[in-house]
């Protein structure tokens, strides 16, 4: 192997007793002394490194290295923004692939293309082909930097380790940073090749490698071969080049939107322009899409495609073999093997990882395209016929910190209703919804911070008469803009809405309210509606134009899911051509309190992307929000937008104590009525827009985008119940808020203080809301709440700004709003405080402390109370026969 | 590496061990380690008849498959059912792991003792 070519960490794996082969000219570590299966599982379980340095590592300088890229790479090199890394394919004029690379953005005039081992040479020869074109070059840094996978559930913490604590990068895949470990300049992206969920790849200097290294296996990560790393990719069902791309066992060469991941991978964006390959991947992608719904009418562009594949029958598949239908060759297997996987017990979160492994055969297969998900098929495996099946996939990533191995299962047969009796179900409903309702009213401390109960007044009249009415209306200017009502007997509830539509304005502070939206997301849609079709109010004759940038709280850092594109927000945003991502941008946070929107930062995103619409608002909030400093900043430079608060947390804390969106400069407020505000379960929109204004146009949109737009029946029971709400806070809101605003920093200080581990700034007692945030271990916040729920306590489990996602929550969101309802006092919170303490950090049995606690604080606070009162509230409860 | 004294080896790497006119045969720490992890067997049945030189099941490994060669001819009399589960055993402890018994031996190859199979094997790594 003496022509092979070393990698800065070849000492190191031979002196770990590392079996070494030739890869790709490079002699490289299959295996250590543990086993491939071995190390697939601990990568899996723990963490493991990878020597990765054998990869090309390109770096494309110059002032036209994007305009080259975008003519040699498949993706849309425009899209790539600053500490972001993408996948693409280098295309060959034939649109079958040279290779598949990563191109990783860690400075702003600066390009990584990062390539495979064994291609590094033909890449580089096929670039120099396109590069005499264009002002720029490609330097081989392949030698000067060394590159380690560090890859598994713990990775992030061994890295953490090495960073002082420090964040690593955006917690979502292909995000970057520099940073410097134990004084070395650190290049890091959440990338890999293992699947997993938490796993990254550093860039080092070459005379840093062996102490990475080192000092990664001090902190516990085993070192892991090509033999695992080939497993692991496998079960994820990554492609490998030479296997499910460049030629197929015939020679031919495969299409690149065979790999289902190419369609991310490829760019047709008109600013890409033409690039080698375009042509013949167009063919394809048409061809894609027609065989992804089912039309297999035309498949030379795209015959066969990549598909996992699973063995039913024991045995074991390789690469090459080949898979039959009947008597049909369908295609082959392109990779295949066994891979051992840890057995689970259990069901959806409570799902228990067992120190119990398996193994089952896996592997990818290149077959025709009319082939689907389910189908049965044989492999030929060593002339014996060996039955398999294509599953969805073998690996979901997902639920982070764990990549979860997906064991295929049959479609089970649908299950058969029959018509019962269902009197016996009837009457257990009702014993059922009473325990229920007791447990919860009587024994539970409800801290979900977007729950609250409403008084037995609100209650009461929410399931008085209008419960089961009608009451469409809508004004019509031909009567001056009377509201015309469409059904008779609905005198009273047009009294109902115009005295709430009234409460309203005056507790928001407004000019105009609508009432008829029936929870906060709806309020939130029928806005971004409304805000789409005044827009295109001008031109009735072409498809009407989405909204262009907005700019929101990323969902990680707090923001409102009815705010997202993958809430509310989805059929109203357009998708920006230049990046072909939806075209939104997030608030930048302050890198020492990622809870707060740092307001210096985002007027550079907006004077970038001048938004049209900036909407504030989080559903984890600990901070008021910076609409006064925004809206000047707008105004001052003459930035047309809209500003938008969704106050659905908080909007029971307008005011002093809080915030007065409308006097601070928002023109739209919408939220949701009991969350902090005492109602029933609704939404509400006001506006601050004057008759004379241009934009008046724009209430009037929304007032027809959520009638007719989005309801019809507007739930007229608890639209009554939210006026008696309207009248209770407007009546009672100067000592609520307080009492909120002080309860949930002394509740927060009270947690602090029992040892837990509270989130936000010391400086403000942590809180300026009603929420408070405690972190209690990564990836154990599911755990830690339903703890909490069998000792009577309701929180609900969140991700802070670092984490995952919510399977790998490590925080407890809670809020005061409904225990002071219920009239706890600071002495209430502090017992609470110190009985939760003993349930996270003890694991102590506090239900019937709680249970005690909670029956000490029944009858509600803040509401109507007196002889005159109660007396026509009886009168009412009596009536509707409770 | 280890190569027990009691044993006899096949060029293929099995092992073999008579007991009276029955050969016991498994594979050899040398050929467990250039397997690597082995994830799967193929055991032939009893009854089956197997030929020297001929293969009469297979292992495969993470890595690879490598088929069973019969250093006998003769008739399986009994097969090593617990290795379908636990095919690391070959890893493990490949002496003790015996895969085939064989009677009725009719031809035999031409084994090594242990040091010829280690020298053997040095000059295979």
């Amino acid at each position: 192997m003496g022509e092979l070519k070393r990698t800065q960490l070849y000492d190191i794996h031979v002196s770990s007793g590392a079996t070494m082969v030739d890869f790709g000219g490079w002699e490289m570590p299959v295996q250590y002394p543990t086993g491939i299966v071995a190390e697939h599982l601990y990568t899996r379980h723990v963490c493991s490194l990878f020597d990765v340095s054998h990869m090309g590592r390109l770096l494309i300088e110059g002032p036209d290295r994007i305009k080259f890229l975008q003519h040699v790479v498949s993706s849309n090199v425009m899209g790539l923004d600053l500490n972001k890394a993408q996948y693409c394919i280098i295309p060959d004029e034939d649109g079958s692939a040279i290779d598949d690379a990563y191109l990783y953005c860690f400075e702003d005039d600066r390009l990584l293309l990062v390539v495979n081992a064994s291609n590094t040479d033909k890449d580089i020869a096929h670039l120099n082909k396109y590069l005499k074109d264009y002002d720029c070059t490609i330097t081989n840094i392949t030698a000067e930097y060394a590159s380690i996978a560090v890859q598994g559930p713990k990775s992030k913490d061994m890295l953490m380790e090495l960073a002082g604590g420090a964040a690593l990068t955006e917690p979502v895949k292909n995000a970057l940073n520099t940073l410097t470990m134990e004084g070395r300049k650190v290049l890091i992206a959440k990338t890999g090749y293992t699947g997993e969920p938490l796993g990254y790849e550093v860039f080092i200097k070459s005379a840093d490698a062996e102490w990475m290294w080192n000092r990664l296996i001090e902190l516990g990560a085993k070192p892991a071969g090509l033999g695992a790393r080939d497993t692991l990719r496998l079960e994820a069902g990554m492609p490998l080049y030479g296997h499910e791309m460049g030629l197929d066992p015939n020679g031919v060469p495969m299409p690149i939107f065979a790999v289902s991941l190419a369609r991310f991978a490829v760019s047709f964006s008109p600013q890409k322009g033409d690039y080698v390959g375009r042509e013949f991947l167009a063919k394809q992608y048409e061809a894609f899409k027609r065989v992804n719904n089912r039309d297999f009418s035309d498949l030379a562009a795209l015959p066969r495609r990549i598909m996992p594949i699973t063995l039913l029958d024991k045995g074991v598949m390789r690469g090459g073999m080949a898979v039959y239908q009947g008597e049909k060759q369908v295609g082959w297997v392109t990779s295949g093997t066994m891979v051992p996987y840890y057995v689970t017990e259990g069901e959806g979160l409570q799902t228990e990882i067992l120190d119990e492994t398996a193994k089952r055969a896996i592997g990818m297969s290149y077959i025709d395209c009319n082939i689907l998900e389910d189908d049965v098929v044989e492999v030929d495996v060593r002339g014996k016929r060996l039955k398999a099946v294509i599953p969805p996939y073998h690996m979901r990533v997902d639920a982070p910190p764990f990549a979860r191995p997906i064991l295929y299962r049959p479609k089970e047969a649908e299950k058969a209703v029959f018509a019962e009796d269902n009197m016996p179900k009837a009457t257990a409903l009702l014993k059922k919804a009473l325990d229920n309702h007791l447990w919860r009213q009587r024994r539970c401390i409800n801290l979900i911070p977007s729950e609250n109960t409403p008084s037995r007044a609100v209650q009461m009249l929410c399931a008085s008469d209008p419960a089961f009415r009608y009451a469409e209306h809508r004004k019509v200017k031909s009567f001056y803009d009377s509201d015309i009502f469409y059904y008779q007997g609905t005198k009273f509830i047009d009294e109902v809405e115009r005295n709430l539509v009234e409460q309203m304005r005056q507790y928001l502070g407004c000019r105009e309210v609508e009432t008829r939206v029936i929870s906060g997301q709806m309020s939130n849609a029928a806005t971004f509606s409304a805000l789409v079709d005044w827009k295109n109010r001008l031109d009735r004759k072409h498809d009407a134009k989405r909204l262009g940038y907005v700019l929101n709280n990323h969902i990680i850092k707090g923001g409102h899911l009815s705010a997202q594109p993958m809430g509310a927000l989805r059929d109203y945003i357009a998708v920006d051509p230049v990046t072909e991502r939806s075209a939104v941008v997030n608030f930048p946070v302050c890198p020492d309190n990622t809870y707060k929107i740092d307001v210096e930062e985002t007027k550079k995103v907006i004077e970038k992307y001048r938004p049209e619409l900036i909407i504030f608002g989080k559903s984890m909030v600990l901070h008021k929000e910076p609409v006064a400093a925004i809206r000047k900043f707008v105004d001052e430079q003459g930035i047309p937008t809209t500003i938008m608060y969704d106050m659905a947390h908080v909007l029971g804390l307008i005011g002093d104590s809080f915030q007065k969106p409308f006097e601070e400069g928002a023109e739209i407020v919408t939220g949701s009525t009991h969350k902090t505000f005492f109602g029933s379960q609704r939404g509400v929109i006001g506006v601050n827009y004057k008759k004379d204004e241009l934009k008046y146009g724009l209430w009037e949109t929304i007032e027809s985008r959520a009638f007719p737009g989005s309801v019809s029946n507007h739930h007229l029971g608890s639209q009554l119940g939210l006026l008696m709400a309207a009248y209770e806070m407007n009546q009672f809101k100067a000592e609520y808020q307080k009492a909120i605003i002080d309860s949930a920093k002394h509740f927060a200080k009270c947690l602090k203080a029992e040892g837990l581990n509270v989130a936000g700034d010391p400086a403000i007692d942590y809180t300026e809301t009603h929420q408070v945030i405690v972190s209690v271990g990564y990836g154990i916040g599911p755990e830690i709440a339903e703890r909490l729920e069998q000792n009577n306590v309701i929180v609900n489990y969140q991700a802070t700004p670092d984490e995952e996602g919510f399977t790998a929550s490590g925080a407890l969101r809670m809020g005061v709003s409904e225990m002071v309802r219920f009239g706890f006092t600071f002495d209430d919170f502090k017992k609470l405080a110190s009985l939760m303490a003993d349930c996270i950090l003890r694991n102590k049995d506090i239900s019937e402390d709680v249970a005690r606690l909670r029956s000490e604080h029944l009858e509600m606070q803040y509401c109507f109370k007196g002889k005159e009162f109660e007396a026509a509230l009886a009168g009412l409860i009596e009536n509707l026969g409770v | 590496m280890n190569y027990p004294a009691e044993l006899k080896y096949s060029k293929s790497h099995e092992w073999v061990k008579m007991q009276g006119d029955v050969a016991v045969i498994g594979i050899s720490d040398f050929a467990q380690d250039a397997l690597g992890d082995v994830v799967f067997i193929n055991l032939p049945g009893v009854g089956d008849s197997v030929d020297m030189g001929a293969a009469f099941g297979d292992v495969e490994s993470v890595k690879a498959v490598s088929d069973l060669v019969s250093p006998v001819s003769g008739e399986i009399i009994e097969v090593n059912e617990a290795l379908a589960d636990a095919p690391e055993m070959l890893n493990s402890d490949p002496y003790g792991s015996w895969i085939i018994k064989v009677s009725g031996i009719t031809s035999t190859e031409d084994l090594l003792d242990a040091a010829a199979y280690e020298a053997f094997c040095a000059e295979e790594a």
